[in-house]
C-alpha cells in the first residue's frame, strides 16, 4: 500500500510561503468546516456571514472580538514562546486561572487605592502567580526529565478544581460572603477596573495594549539578545548548546516561567478589564488556554503576530457568543479552531517539502 | 515481488544494472551507473564519499527506486520497490549504520521480518536454528544475548548472519570495516572470500584502497555519481585505482612541517583522568599523557574505546570522576564547558553537524557560538547583529567557505565545508589546544587535504593537537606520537617513525606485545 | 476504614478504572508503533457522544442495542485517530501538535459538543445503558463478589484485551514486528516490514480502544451526555502508558489505582465520610505528577520500554 502522494524534501524555503501557507490552511479549514455544516444540515454560507457580521461587521461587534481577543492574545504568546523553542506547555489554561486568581487578591485588597496603583500591582501578582505555577513544570522538565505536555495539562485541571474551592465549596477570601444562594466571586471596585481606550469609535482594552507591547519585548528578546540567541541554539541542538557551554536548564526554566507570567497578566487583564470579579465557572468554560495553542500555531509560533492571530480567532468566538443558540451550536466553534489547527499543521508541510503525485510505475 | 531461481545458475553475471539515474532534490546521486558483478566473486565499489556507492546499494536492496534504469538479477529483469523484494529476490544488504533493533536479542534481529506460518514465536527452535547458521559460518555470537550489550564487531556478525539466514545469494557490504581493527577487518575479509567460494556474490563498497587490493576479485570506480571503469584487482595497484578514484594524481606523503614541534615544553598536561560514558559505565580509565607545543598527537583505537569521552572531558562536556587536566601549566576545572573554552581548547567533535554546530542556524550565528557572550559580539546583553555578520564575512573568506551568503543555514552547506566553518570558529579564538574528533570523516579528498593542512598549520604556530581517528593512514601521515586507547586506558605511545601498520593494530586489538608495548614507559600498564 | 468499604472501593476502582484501561490500552499499542497521539481525550469524547446517540437511536433488543453503540463508538473513535495517522504518518506533522489539534477539535469544546447539540443526545439519557452483571450468580460472594463478578461485560472484555495483548506484543510474530517498527523502523524497513502500514493500523486501533472508554463513560458511568464529561480521562491514560512502562499488565494496575481516585469522592460521599471534595477530585491528578516524577527521575535515561522512535516521522528517502 504506497500512499500516492510523494513528499519531497525542500531545500530553501521561498518567501512567499509564509503568508501563502496561513491563508491555504485557513482555505482549507473552511471548506472542512463547510462540508461538517452540510453533513448535519447547515447552510455553511449563512454560517460564515453571519460570523463575519457579528465578529468585524460593526463597531460593537469589533469591541467585542478584541474583548474576546485579548485573553487569547496573552495564551498565544504563552503558547508560542514555548512550542517555537521544542517546548510544550499547555498550560496555559492554568496558568491564566492562577494569573486571575494572584490578581483579584490584590485588587479586592487594594480596592481603594489609586487605579494606576492597583493596576500595576494587579500586573505584577498576575504574573508571579502565573510565573511560579509554570515554572512548576519547567523545574520538573529540567531536573527530572519530566514530560512537561502531561504535567502541564494536569496543572490546567488543578487550577480549575482550585477555582472551584475559592468560590463554590469554602468562604475564602475571592468569594462574596452576600452570595449565599448562588456562590459567585466578591466583585472589585470600580476604581480598580482597567481603562478602555477608543480609537476610531472602538473601545480598546488596556490588556490588549498590554500585548502588543509585550509581543515586541518578546520579539526583542528572541531575536536581539543573548538570553534569545542561547534558547534558540537549546531549541535547535540540545548537544550543540551544550558544547558551547550554554546552561540548558535554567534556560528551559526561565522559558517556560515566561510564558507563564504572560499568561498571567492574561488572567490579571481579565479581572481588571473584563468581569471584575474572580468567576471561577466562566474562565473554566472559555477554554482560553486551549484556544491559545490554536492562535500560536496559525501565527507560527511568533509571539507578535499571535495577537493579530487572536483578533481573528477572537472574532470567531465573539461571533459564536454572539449567535448561539438552536441555529448556531456551541461546539461549532470549538469545532472550526480545531480544522484550524490541522490545516495549519498540515500546512506546515508545505514549507518543509514539496508534495508530487506519485508516477505510478507499472510492474513487470 | 521476484522469486529468483538461483538454482538454475546457468548465468554467468548475478547482477547487472544499466543506465541508473537516481535525482535527490538538488542532486544527481547516481548519473547512469552500470556495474556488473559475477557469480562467485568478491566485487568492490570504490569511490570517494559522495560518489554514488551508498545510493547504487539502496537502489539494489529496494530502499530507493531509481529514476532512470534498470536491474537484472541471473538475467532476469527486476523492479525492487522494496527492501521486501529484495530480499526475497535474494539481495541482503549489511548496512554501514546497522540495522538492528537494539533491544532485541541477535534472534530475535535474524528472524525479524521472516515469512512463516507459525504465528507464535518458539523461542528455543529459533536459537538452535542461529547457532547452527553461525557454527556454519565461523560468525560465533550468543543467539540469546540483547544487542546492545555487544561489541561493534559481534554486531556485524550479526548482520551478515541475518542476510545469511534469508538464503541471500547476493550480499552487499557498506563501509564494513570503518569499525574494525585490521585484524577484525582481515577475519571479515576470510569470511567473504569463503562465502564467494560458496557460490554467493558478495559487494564490497569500499574508498580504502589497501582493502579493495586485499579483499576483491573485481572493483568497479564510482566518481560523481558515474561509472568510471571496471578493473581485475590482479591487474591494477593502489596508485591506479587512486587515480580513477580521484580523477588525479594523489599522494600520500608526510605531512610537511614548518615550525618545530616542542615536546618538552607542555600546553596540554592529562593527568590519571577517568570519565564515566553516558551510560554510566566507565569510559576513560587513568589516562595520562601530554601534548607539547606544536606537538601533533594521534589518538587511535577501534571506536568505542573512550576516545570520544576522552575528548568530551577536554572540550568541557563531561565531567571525571577522578583526574584533570592543565592547559599551557593553569589547572583547568573539568565538567565545564566555558572554562575549556577560557584556558584556550578549541575542540572539533565527531558530530560536527549536532554538536559543534547549530545545524539550522546561519554560518554567521555559527561562527560566534562561542564568543557570542562578550563583547563585542555582545554588548549589554544585545546580540550586535551588524558585527556579526562583518566577522562572519572576514572568517567566510579566510577560510574559503562556500556558502551563498552568512545567513544560510549551515546544515545546507557540504560537509567539507560544515568542518571549514567548524575550524573557522575554534581557530578565530586563537587556541593554545586542539582536540580534534575524526576531524575528516566523511570528507572527500579535497576537502581532507583542506582540513589537514590548516590543522598543521596551526601547530606550526604553536597549537598543540591532540588528534582522534580511526583512520590509522591519517594519523601516521600527521602526528608526531600516537597514542592507543583500548578499553578506556592508553595502552600503546610510540613515536610515528618507530610505528608500523602492524603494531598499532594490533595494540587497537589490545593485543601488547614486547616491542609494541609503551615506549614512553611509565605511563599505564595494560589492563591483562 | 472497616473491610466493608475497602471493598466498595476496590469495586469501584475496577468499576472507573476500565475506561482508562481501555485507552490506556489503546494508546500503549499506538505507542509501541513509534506513533505519539495525543488526541485520546478527544477520541473518548467523540466516542462516548456517538455512543449515547447509538444507544437513543438504533432500534432492536437492549443487548443488541449495547453491542451496536460500543461498535458505533469504537468506529468513531477510530475514525478520529485515522485522521491524526494520515497527518504523523503520510504528511509527517509533528506529533504533540496533530494530537492537541485532535483533542482541540473532538474534545469537550469541539466537535464531540457541536455533535450533541445537533443531535440533541443530553435531551434524555441513553436509552439502553450498559448495566453490571452478575456473572454466574456470584455478585454476592463476599469481597471478591463486588470487585470480579459485579461488572459490566466491558470490563470482562478489557481483562481478556490485557491477555490478548501481552501475548500479541510478546509472543507472536506480528507484535514482535510491530515493536521493531516502534524501536527502529529503518531496521523494520530494511527487513521487508511495512513501517507505514504498522503504524497505521496500529494508531487506528489505539482509537477504537479510545472510543469504546468513551462508551463506558457515556453508557455504564453516567449514561447520559455531559460536555466534556471524560474530565482528562483520556490524559490520564497517556500518562499512564509512562507509569505502565509500556507493559499491558502494569497499565491493568494503574488504571485500577486511578480508577479507585476518580471514585474516592463519590464512594466517601456516599458512605459520609467527610473529606473535602475538590481534595478528592484532585488527587488522580497530583498523583499523575508525582508518578510520574518518580518514573522519569529515576529511570530517565533509560527511558524503560519506551520504543526508542516514540515521536519520530520516518522518512526513508532522507540523505
Amino acid at each position: 500500500m504506497r500512499s500516492p502522494l510523494r513528499l519531497e524534501r525542500r531545500l530553501s524555503q521561498p518567501r512567499s510561503l509564509r503568508w501563502l501557507v496561513p491563508l491555504i490552511s485557513i482555505g482549507a479549514a473552511l471548506v472542512l468546516g463547510s462540508i461538517l455544516m452540510l453533513l448535519t444540515g447547515k447552510n455553511p454560507i449563512t454560517v460564515f456571514q453571519r460570523i463575519v457580521e457579528s465578529g468585524f461587521g460593526s463597531k460593537t461587534a469589533l469591541r467585542g472580538s478584541l474583548i474576546a481577543a485579548t485573553p487569547l492574545a496573552f495564551t498565544g504568546m504563552c503558547a508560542a514562546i514555548t512550542f517555537r523553542v521544542g517546548i510544550i506547555n499547555i498550560g496555559g489554561e492554568g496558568q491564566f486561572f492562577v494569573g486571575a486568581i494572584g490578581a483579584s487578591l490584590v485588587g479586592l485588597a487594594l480596592g481603594g487605592q489609586p487605579t494606576a496603583f492597583t493596576i500595576f500591582a494587579m500586573i505584577v501578582m498576575g504574573m508571579l502567580f502565573g510565573g511560579a505555577y509554570a515554572a512548576l513544570v519547567g523545574v520538573l522538565k529540567a531536573r527530572f526529565h519530566t514530560n512537561e505536555i502531561i504535567t502541564s495539562l494536569m496543572l490546567n485541571y488543578l487550577a480549575g478544581i482550585l477555582l472551584n474551592y475559592l468560590i463554590f465549596n469554602s468562604t475564602s477570601y475571592w468569594r462574596d460572603p452576600r452570595s449565599i444562594g448562588f456562590p459567585a466571586g466578591k466583585p472589585l471596585e470600580a476604581r480598580a477596573w482597567w481603562p478602555k481606550f477608543e480609537l476610531f469609535g472602538v473601545q480598546i482594552p488596556l490588556g490588549f495594549l498590554i500585548a502588543i507591547v509585550l509581543g515586541s519585548l518578546v520579539l526583542f528578546l528572541y531575536r536581539r539578545t543573548r538570553f534569545g540567541f542561547e534558547v534558540g541554539v537549546i531549541a535547535d541542538s540540545p548537544q550543540a548548546a551544550r558544547y558551547a557551554g550554554m546552561n540548558t536548564r535554567w534556560k528551559i526554566i526561565a522559558v517556560v516561567t515566561l510564558s507563564g507570567a504572560i499568561a498571567g497578566i492574561g488572567g490579571a487583564s481579565d479581572v481588571g478589564d473584563f468581569r471584575h470579579i474572580l468567576d471561577a465557572k466562566g474562565l473554566q468554560l472559555a477554554g482560553y488556554g486551549y484556544t491559545g495553542i490554536v492562535v500560536a500555531a496559525l501565527a507560527r509560533f511568533s509571539p507578535l503576530a499571535a495577537v493579530g492571530v487572536a483578533v481573528v480567532i477572537g472574532g470567531l468566538t465573539n461571533a459564536g457568543y454572539a449567535l448561539q443558540g438552536p441555529d448556531f451550536q456551541s461546539g461549532l466553534v470549538g469545532t472550526l479552531q480545531g480544522l484550524l489547527l490541522f490545516t495549519a499543521v498540515a500546512g506546515e508541510v508545505l514549507t518543509r517539502y514539496r508534495i508530487r503525485l506519485r508516477r505510478t510505475t507499472t510492474a513487470s | 515481488m521476484f522469486e529468483i531461481n538461483w538454482g538454475a545458475m546457468n548465468q554467468e553475471v548475478a547482477v547487472r544494472m544499466t543506465g541508473i539515474v537516481k535525482r535527490f532534490p538538488g542532486v544527481v546521486a547516481n548519473d547512469g551507473v552500470n556495474f556488473e558483478a559475477r557469480v562467485g566473486e568478491v566485487h568492490a565499489l570504490l569511490g570517494e564519499n559522495g560518489a554514488g556507492k551508498s545510493t547504487l546499494s539502496n537502489v539494489l536492496t529496494g530502499l530507493y527506486r531509481p529514476d532512470e534504469g534498470t536491474t537484472e538479477l541471473n538475467g532476469v529483469q527486476v523492479s525492487l520497490a522494496s527492501p521486501r523484494d529484495a530480499l526475497s529476490a535474494g539481495i541482503g544488504m549489511v548496512h554501514q549504520h546497522f540495522r538492528l533493533v537494539p533491544t532485541f536479542t541477535v534472534a530475535e534481529n535474524i528472524v525479524l521480518g521472516e515469512k512463516n506460518k507459525n504465528l507464535l514465536i518458539n523461542a528455543s527452535e529459533v536459537c538452535a536454528r542461529v547457532e547452527q547458521l553461525s557454527t556454519r559460518y565461523g560468525l560465533a555470537v550468543d543467539p540469546r544475548a540483547r544487542v546492545w550489550q555487544l561489541s561493534v564487531g559481534e554486531q556485524q556478525r550479526v548482520e551478515i548472519l541475518k542476510v545469511l539466514y534469508r538464503g541471500a545469494k547476493v550480499l552487499i557490504l557498506d563501509e564494513p570495516t570503518a569499525v574494525l581493527t585490521p585484524q577484525e577487518a582481515d577475519t571479515l575479509f576470510a569470511t567473504l572470500r569463503a562465502m564467494a567460494k560458496e557460490g554467493r556474490t558478495v559487494i564490497f563498497i569500499s574508498h580504502k584502497l589497501e582493502e579493495v587490493m586485499a579483499v576483491s576479485d573485481r572493483v568497479t570506480v564510482l566518481r560523481g555519481g558515474k561509472t568510471v571503469g571496471t578493473v581485475e584487482t590482479l591487474s591494477t595497484s593502489t596508485r591506479d585505482l587512486a587515480r580513477l578514484m580521484v580523477g588525479r594524481e594523489l599522494v600520500f606523503d608526510r605531512v610537511v612541517r614548518v615550525g618545530m614541534s616542542e615536546p618538552s615544553n607542555p600546553v596540554l598536561e592529562v593527568s590519571n583522568i577517568s570519565a564515566y560514558d553516558d551510560r554510566g559505565n566507565i569510559a576513560v580509565a587513568d589516562v595520562s599523557f601530554v601534548v607539547g607545543r606544536g606537538e601533533i598527537v594521534g589518538v587511535a583505537g577501534v571506536s568505542g574505546n573512550g576516545q570520544r569521552e576522552l575528548a568530551e572531558v577536554l572540550g568541557g562536556m563531561r565531567p571525571v570522576i577522578a583526574g584533570g587536566f592543565e592547559v599551557a601549566g593553569i589547572k583547568v576545572t573539568a565538567g565545564k564547558v566555558r572554562q575549556s573554552i577560557k584556558a584556550g581548547v578549541a575542540h572539533i567533535p565527531e558530530d560536527r553537524l549536532h554538536t559543534g554546530l547549530a545545524a539550522s542556524h546561519s554560518v554567521e550565528d555559527n561562527l560566534v557560538l562561542k564568543s557570542y557572550r562578550h563583547k563585542p559580539v555582545s554588548k549589554f546583553s544585545v546580540i550586535q547583529r551588524k558585527i556579526i555578520r562583518r566577522h562572519a564575512v572576514e572568517l567566510i573568506e579566510r577560510y574559503d567557505v562556500k556558502t551563498p551568503d552568512s545567513a544560510t543555514p549551515v546544515r545546507l552547506l557540504s560537509g567539507g565545508n560544515v568542518q571549514k566553518v567548524l575550524l573557522a570558529r575554534e581557530f578565530s579564538a586563537d587556541p593554545r589546544v586542539l582536540v580534534a574528533a575524526s576531524p575528516t570523516r566523511g570528507l572527500d579528498v579535497g576537502a581532507i587535504e583542506g582540513v589537514r593542512k590548516r590543522i598543521v598549520e596551526a601547530a606550526d604556530r604553536g597549537v598543540g593537537v591532540l588528534i582522534i581517528s580511526e583512520d590509522l593512514e591519517e594519523l601516521l601521515s600527521m602526528s608526531d606520537r600516537i597514542l592507543v586507547m583500548y578499553e578506556g586506558r592508553i595502552i600503546g605511545d610510540v613515536p610515528t617513525v618507530q610505528a608500523t601498520r602492524e603494531a598499532i593494530g594490533l595494540l587497537m586489538g589490545g593485543i601488547v606485545t614486547a616491542n609494541t608495548g609503551i615506549s614512553n614507559a611509565g605511563i599505564t600498564e595494560p589492563q591483562s | 476504614m472497616n473491610s466493608n468499604l475497602l471493598v466498595i472501593i476496590a469495586a469501584s476502582a475496577v468499576f472507573y478504572g476500565t475506561p482508562i484501561l481501555f485507552a490506556a490500552l489503546g494508546e500503549l499499542i499506538t505507542e509501541r508503533s513509534g506513533v505519539l497521539n495525543l488526541g485520546v481525550e478527544g477520541m473518548m469524547l467523540i466516542g462516548a457522544v456517538t455512543g449515547v446517540w447509538a444507544s437513543q437511536h438504533v432500534p432492536g433488543t437492549s443487548w443488541f442495542v449495547v453491542l451496536a453503540s460500543i461498535v458505533i463508538g469504537a468506529t468513531a473513535g477510530g475514525l478520529v485517530a485515522a485522521l491524526h495517522a494520515f497527518l504523523v504518518i503520510t504528511l509527517r506533522t509533528n506529533q504533540t501538535v496533530s494530537g492537541l489539534a485532535i483533542t482541540i477539535f473532538a474534545g469537550g469544546l469541539g466537535l464531540s459538543s457541536y455533535f450533541a447539540n445537533v443531535w440533541n443526545v443530553a435531551a434524555k439519557p441513553a436509552s439502553h445503558p450498559i448495566r453490571v452483571l452478575d456473572v454466574a450468580g456470584l455478585a454476592d460472594t463476599p469481597i471478591i463478589g463486588p470487585i470480579l463478578f459485579h461488572q459490566t461485560i466491558l470490563t470482562y472484555f478489557s481483562w481478556l484485551l490485557v491477555v490478548v495483548c501481552t501475548i500479541y506484543l510478546f509472543h507472536t510474530r506480528i507484535g514482535m514486528q510491530l515493536r521493531a517498527v516502534g524501536e527502529s523502523p529503518q531496521t523494520a524497513d530494511a527487513m521487508g516490514i511495512n513501517v507505514v502500514k504498522y503504524r497505521y493500523i496500529h494508531t487506528i486501533i489505539g482509537g477504537i480502544l479510545a472510543g469504546v472508554g468513551g462508551v463506558y463513560y457515556s453508557l455504564a458511568i453516567v449514561p447520559t451526555w455531559v460536555d466534556g464529561m471524560t474530565k482528562g480521562a483520556g490524559w490520564i491514560a497517556i500518562a499512564l502508558v509512562i507509569f505502565g512502562f509500556w507493559r499491558p499488565d502494569l497499565t491493568l494496575a494503574g488504571a485500577y489505582l486511578f480508577g479507585a481516585m476518580q471514585s474516592l469522592s463519590l464512594t466517601l460521599k456516599a458512605r459520609n465520610v467527610h473529606i473535602n471534595g475538590d481534595i478528592l477530585d484532585a488527587l488522580p491528578f497530583v498523583m499523575t505528577i508525582v508518578v510520574l516524577v518518580a518514573v522519569s527521575s529515576g529511570w530517565a535515561h533509560k527511558r524503560i520500554g519506551a520504543p526508542a522512535a516514540l515521536g519520530q516521522p520516518y522518512e526513508r528517502e532522507e540523505r
